[in-house]
Order: structure tokens, then sequence, then C-alpha cells
């Protein structure tokens, strides 16, 4: 009797995934703990390993297909079985139509009274003739709260979404906007559509991958929700830099400026909480714990990292686990695991000669810190006279709902202390 | 005070406090009636008042409605609720509409009593719960306690009614003790009695059933965390749909428990009546729990899976949670 394979949770946040290519083909053999498929999550690709022996019956979903967590991908049985109801399954969306709103037609009724129950699945049915299914009055609150249903995965009977998936979503952020889904959307590198070409000449069309939606709601989340200011200072970095040159003495490869900036604000968040906290549901959140982002351009889109325990690390660990990181993120082998838990976050531009920027901050965190090109720059020393300093200009963003101009000046100015003093960071 | 004695307590003063109210049936004098609810009457009262009557249901009934036309408030007994399908024709045909085909000039104020329900080994002729067939029909009344103190207050209350009431007895409850109020006067029929108040899941049980629903409540609690909340409807009509629907909107699932067939039943009412005024409260389809759809069986292993237990109603209760 073959077994279903599901849509697996990959990540906290995960809703749904899409298929980016099965490494198996139809009919092929599997083994437990060898890898069946390559899923797209909203943060990551992830390759997904059978938990079964026996022959891949039946693919369900094709390549570029995306489902909510939980629905059947494949079938996974003996070799020679048939695969099952493939033919009703293509029918599918054709019978949807007549279904759905109409009443059941009089034999299906009988048969419900008889007992002959359908098999309860694992999911909300979304994929089931196209409707969620949905009690009345998680339907009704769903529209009064604005939580798109077709995103919840039903913990009631048969998969429905009740009440309580609705208000435990409601409750924690999860009210997204709801947005039309995107239908079968392309995994990854989406085919450029072509429009009519008119004043604007001709228009190409990408549909967003799924990390690129997921940027795409956080942001505008974060700047609709957070009321936001910019702290802006100078930093001399004249002793990081000497610091460096050191290292770079006995070190193969020596931290980058970036990592001591991670480092100054590790050590400043364990002095300053509020910093590394966040604004939740009309309370402060103070993490116990300090990890820190860093924001990565990849993968068309924006990646965040997250080190963690960075107040525990040394200058050192830190940037060897930077490094490790940003390779595994532009290598795509970046899991969600290593993408969620962060309580604050360092963005940098520098390398681009950016000499200063904001950034929107990460919710639902309380500060983002960005990061501006190192240069020598014209500076006043202490008997008047201008001299060229290495300088580099940091900018912390701050939630206000939590962080006041008095909390972010201050650990601003603590970041920039130990910075200028770096040899506290090496300790 | 058990059951029967509370019965034979609002009969009793009814009959003391109106001189119109008046007996009828088989056997309820000399034998003092078949689970003696009677007893003591004809003594007390009299052949006048307390009369024997042959095996003879429809002319039973009929002359109970003619009586209730000509002004007295008789109160006619039925053996067992599967004997009042003789009567069916004086019960439905006369008195539930001779106030309408009379224009509201004749009334006829009349109880017919009879017990119903599964437990004894008493087989397919005398076992079954009928209240959905009253039910059924505009111009009865129905009640169907499940108490000592609702026997007592609903019987008194019917007996002063101007409506023709099909008061529904439970042949395992007879024996049931439960406080009675003394001095406790009519109650009134339309009021849904709350037996247990509880926030997840709303169990309703009709007659009997309301026992085994609370006995299910207490299990949910214990063993599954589940804090169900039990109605008693009392009466079915009139129905407090109003408290149900109270209930409901607060735990947005319900289990309805009865004894009766399921198609047509009791239940298959309410949870029409519920869908229709609460749709948008409900969380899970309406759950019932019924009787088999059989013919009362004789076996006593078969007659005691042919009723709903405490453990069909866990069940029940949980299935409008997750699947079972």
């Amino acid at each position: 009797m073959a077994s279903d394979v599901t849509m697996p949770r990959l990540s906290d946040s995960m809703e749904e995934g899409t298929i980016l290519k099965w490494l198996v083909d139809e009919g092929g053999a599997v083994k437990r703990g060898e890898p069946l498929v390559e899923i797209e999550t909203d943060k990551a690709n992830m390759t997904y390993e059978s938990d079964t022996d026996g022959v891949l019956v039946e693919v369900v979903a094709k390549e570029g297909d995306t489902l909510a967590i939980g629905e059947v991908i494949a079938r996974i049985g003996e070799a020679g079985e048939a695969k099952s109801g493939g033919e009703e399954r293509k029918e599918e969306p054709e019978a949807e139509a007549e279904e759905d709103p109409e009443p059941e037609p009089e034999e299906k009724r009988t048969a419900t009274a008889t007992k002959e129950r359908p098999k309860p699945s694992s999911t909300n049915g979304a994929g089931d003739g196209g409707r969620v299914k949905a009690s009345p009055v998680a339907r009704r609150m769903a529209e009064e709260l604005g939580v798109e249903l077709a995103r919840l995965e039903g913990s009631g009977p048969g998969g429905r979404i009740v009440k309580a998936d609705v208000e435990a979503a409601a409750g924690d952020g999860g009210a997204k906007p709801a947005t039309a889904e995107p239908e079968a959307e392309p995994a990854e590198a989406p085919q450029p559509a072509r429009g009519e070409a008119g004043a604007k000449g001709e228009v190409e069309v990408h549909d967003l991958t799924r990390l690129q939606q997921t940027v795409t709601r956080r942001m505008a989340e974060s700047k609709a929700t957070a009321p936001d200011f910019a702290l802006t200072l100078d930093v001399d970095m004249t002793g990081a830099v000497a610091l460096r040159e050191r290292l770079k003495e006995v070190a193969e490869q020596a931290p980058s400026f970036n990592d001591m900036v991670v480092k100054a604000a590790a050590s400043a968040l364990t002095e300053h909480p509020k910093v590394n906290g966040a604004y939740r549901d009309g309370r402060f959140e103070l993490y116990g714990n300090v990890n820190v982002g860093v924001a990565v351009a990849a993968q068309d889109a924006l990646v965040v990292p997250t080190i963690f325990g960075a107040d525990q690390k040394s200058l050192g660990a830190i940037a060897r686990e930077a490094r490790r990181l940003i390779e595994r993120v532009r290598e795509k082998q970046i899991t969600p695991p290593e993408l969620s838990g962060g309580t604050f976050t360092v963005s940098n531009l520098g390398m681009f000669g950016i000499e200063r920027f904001t950034a929107i901050i990460n919710p639902p965190q309380a500060a983002i810190l960005t990061v501006g090109a190192l240069a020598k720059r014209p500076a006043v020393d202490d008997r008047g006279r201008v001299v060229a300093r290495d300088q580099m200009t940091l900018t912390l963003v701050c939630d206000h709902r939590i962080l006041y101009g008095a909390d972010g000046a201050q650990f601003l100015a603590r970041v920039k202390e130990l910075l200028e003093q770096p040899l506290s960071l090496a300790l | 005070m058990r059951y029967r004695e509370a019965l034979n307590q609002a009969l009793r003063e009814e009959m003391e406090a109106d001189e119109s109210v008046f007996i009828m049936g088989e056997d309820v004098g000399v034998f003092q009636g078949a689970f003696k609810v009677t007893a003591g009457l004809l003594e007390d009262f009299g052949e006048k008042r307390v009369r024997d009557t042959p095996i003879s249901e429809n002319t039973i009934v009929g002359m109970g409605v003619g009586a209730a036309m000509a002004g007295l408030r008789p109160v006619v007994e039925i053996m067992t609720v599967n004997f009042a399908l003789l009567a069916m024709d004086q019960i439905v045909n006369h008195a539930a509409a001779i106030h309408y085909m009379f224009a509201g000039q004749a009334r006829v104020p009349m109880v017919i009593r009879m017990p119903q329900g599964a437990g004894h080994q008493l087989g397919p002729t005398h076992s079954h719960s009928f209240e959905a067939f009253f039910l059924h029909v505009p111009g009865l009344l129905v009640a169907a306690p499940s108490t000592p103190a609702d026997a007592k207050g609903l019987l008194k209350a019917a007996i002063r009614d101007d409506n023709p009431v099909v008061f529904i007895e439970h042949e395992t409850l007879y024996g049931q003790r439960g406080e009675v109020p003394e001095n406790g006067g009519p109650m009134r029929f339309g009021e849904a009695a709350v037996r247990r108040e509880g926030e997840d899941v709303t169990v309703v049980g009709i007659s009997r059933m309301a026992g085994t629903a609370l006995k299910a409540a207490e299990e949910l609690a214990e063993k599954h965390e589940i804090d169900a909340e039990v109605i008693d409807p009392r009466t079915l009509r009139p129905l407090d749909l109003d408290t149900i629907l109270d209930s409901v909107k607060k735990t947005n699932r319900a289990v309805i428990v009865e004894e009766g067939w399921p198609h047509g039943g009791v239940g298959a009412n309410l949870a029409a009546l519920i869908q229709e005024q609460a749709f948008d409260w409900l969380d899970a389809p309406v759950q019932r729990v019924t009787g088999a759809d059989v013919p009362m069986p004789y076996s006593k292993p078969l007659e005691q899976a042919a009723f709903p237990h405490s453990e069909h109603v866990v069940q029940a209760a949980l299935a409008t949670f997750r699947d079972v």
C-alpha cells in the first residue's frame, strides 16, 4: 500500500513550498535518508530526504507547483503498484467549478449518511477542488481579522481550519493582508513574460520567487507598522585599521571591519537590552540571547543569516562564522534555522562606496544598524587642525515604539566607543 | 424522591387543587399503573376520577379529547409510547387539530402521559423513543423530563395548560432519585436547563440522554480536558432554542444526543435549526448521537448496543475537535 509524501514544514514561518526539482524519477527507487526532492520555502531552498524505502510510485506535485504544508506531493510504495486515483486527480480542476458552490449531489449525501465518510487528509484541502476547508466561524473571523485562510494549516478534523487556527494566526501577527494567491508560481528563475509594447516599450513581467515574496511582505509590514527614526554618527576607525593590520600578520583571514561592527554591536547590546528586543502586541519583549543577523545580497533578494550568541563569541569566531554563512547563502545551501532567531541586524553597503544610508527594520526587531564606507576623511583633531582620518559612518534606524532617541543614541555612542578602542573587541 | 413519586405527587396535588382533573388509562386504578405512577390515587380519589379502561388506546385518547372539550382536564396514560401509535388518529387528527379546526372555540386541555425507552428487554413493540413523532405535529406540546424535579414541575404545568400535551416519561428513570423542591409549583414550558456549564462544546441531551450527556461531559473533562456544556431542553415544543444557540455561539460546537432513530429525529431537526441560525459560529459540523437505525432488539447485548451510551457521546464530542 503506497503511502503519501506530504509537503514538509521546513521552517517556522513556512506556510507553503514550491517543488523545485524531483531528484528521483517517477518509478525510481527511493531510500530512507536519500535526497528525494528540492523544495523552495519562504526562506531558502532545501533538499528533502525520503523518510521511507520504496519506489516513487507517483509524483503528485510537479516541478514548479506550490502547495500548502501537509498536501500530498508524491506517493511512495512498492514496485509495480498502480498510481492511485491518477485519473481522478487530473479531472479535479474541471470538476471543481461545478462541485464547489453547488449543494452536494444526492448520491454523495447518502454516502455520507451511511458512514462512507471521505478519508480525512492532513491538509486544509486547499488542493481538494480548490476550496479551502474551513469552518464557518473560522471563515467569518478570518474575514473580520483579515487573515488569509489559504495560508493557514488546519488543525481540525480532516485538516479543517478552525477558529483557534485563525485566532493563532491573527495573534502572532499572521494577520497578513489578504493578497491574491499566486497560482502555480515559477520555482526559481521565473521566465519573464512579455507584455504589450506601450510608451514604456516592451514590458518584461517577472513573478516573484518565494524569497522575494517574503522580503516584499516583511519590508512593507515593517514600514507600515514601525514608526522609525534614524541616528547617525561618524566613527574614527584609525585604531580599528591599525588593529586589523596587526591581525592580518597573525591570522590567515583577518576579521573584516564589518565583523568588528558586529562584535561591537553585540557587546553594546548586552548593555542596552531594549535594543536587543522587540515591540510586539502592545508589549516589549527583551531577549536573553544576542543573535545578530547580517544582511547579505543574494538569490536576487535579501537574506539575513544569523550569528547566534554573538556577544559570547570572540571576534575571530564571529569572523569565521560570518564567512561561512555568507558562503552558504551564495551557494544556496543556507537552511531556515540559520536564517531565523535574529534579535538585531547589521547591514553594510560600504563596499559599494555608500557613505551612509538608512535601512528598513527587520521586524519585529527594535533596530537595524547600517554601516557606510570606511575612508580617509577630513577631521578636526584636539588641537583644532584639519587632519585626514580613517572614518566610517554608522546609522541606527530605531522603532520608536520601543526605542526612544536617547536609548538609541546611548547604544550607538557605545558602539562608537568600542570601535574607537578596538582592543576591547579582541578580548 | 424518585421520578415516579414526583409524578405521583404532581397528579395528586393537581387533583386536589382542581376537581376537573381526572385520570384514565389501562391498569391505572386497581393495579396502580404499569410503573406505579398512579399508586394510591384510586383509593384517595375514587373510581370517578381514576378510571381503568380496556385495552383500547384510540378510544382512551378519544374519550380524553371529548372530556377535555367538555371542560374537564383529563390525564390519560398510555402504557408505553409504542402503544400511542394506536391512538395517533385521536392525537394528531383530533387533539392537536381541534383548537385550529374550530377557530379557537374549542380547546383540548389534556395530558397524554407515556413512558418510552430501551433497557428492559421489552423488544421492538414496547421500547422505542418516539418524541420525534410528536414533535412533528403542530398543536401538540411535548415534554420529556429527565429528573424528578422536572417530572413534577412539568407535569403540573402540563395539566394546567390549555393545550394538549404529550408528556414523555422514561422507563428507566422511574426509579431514579433526585431533589424535588418542597411545595414546588408548575414549571414553565420552553425553558431549557443548563446541567453543566462549559466552554468547549455544547452537548444537548434529550430525555434520559441528558444524564448520559452529563456523564460524558465528566469523562471529557477528566480524560480529554474538554469542558462540555450540557443542556437539557426539558420540553421539545416549545423549544428553548435561545439557550442552545447562545451556548453554541460560545463553544462553536454542538453534539445532540437522543435515544430515538436517526432519520427525521429530534437531533436532525435541531441540527438544522442550529445551522440555520448559528452557521457563522460553527467550528465543526453538528454531531448527532442517536439510537441505532433498527427496530429495538430483544437480545440484551443487542439492545444495549442499540441506544447511546456516554462513550458514544465522548467520541462525537471529540470528533468536533479532531479526527477520531
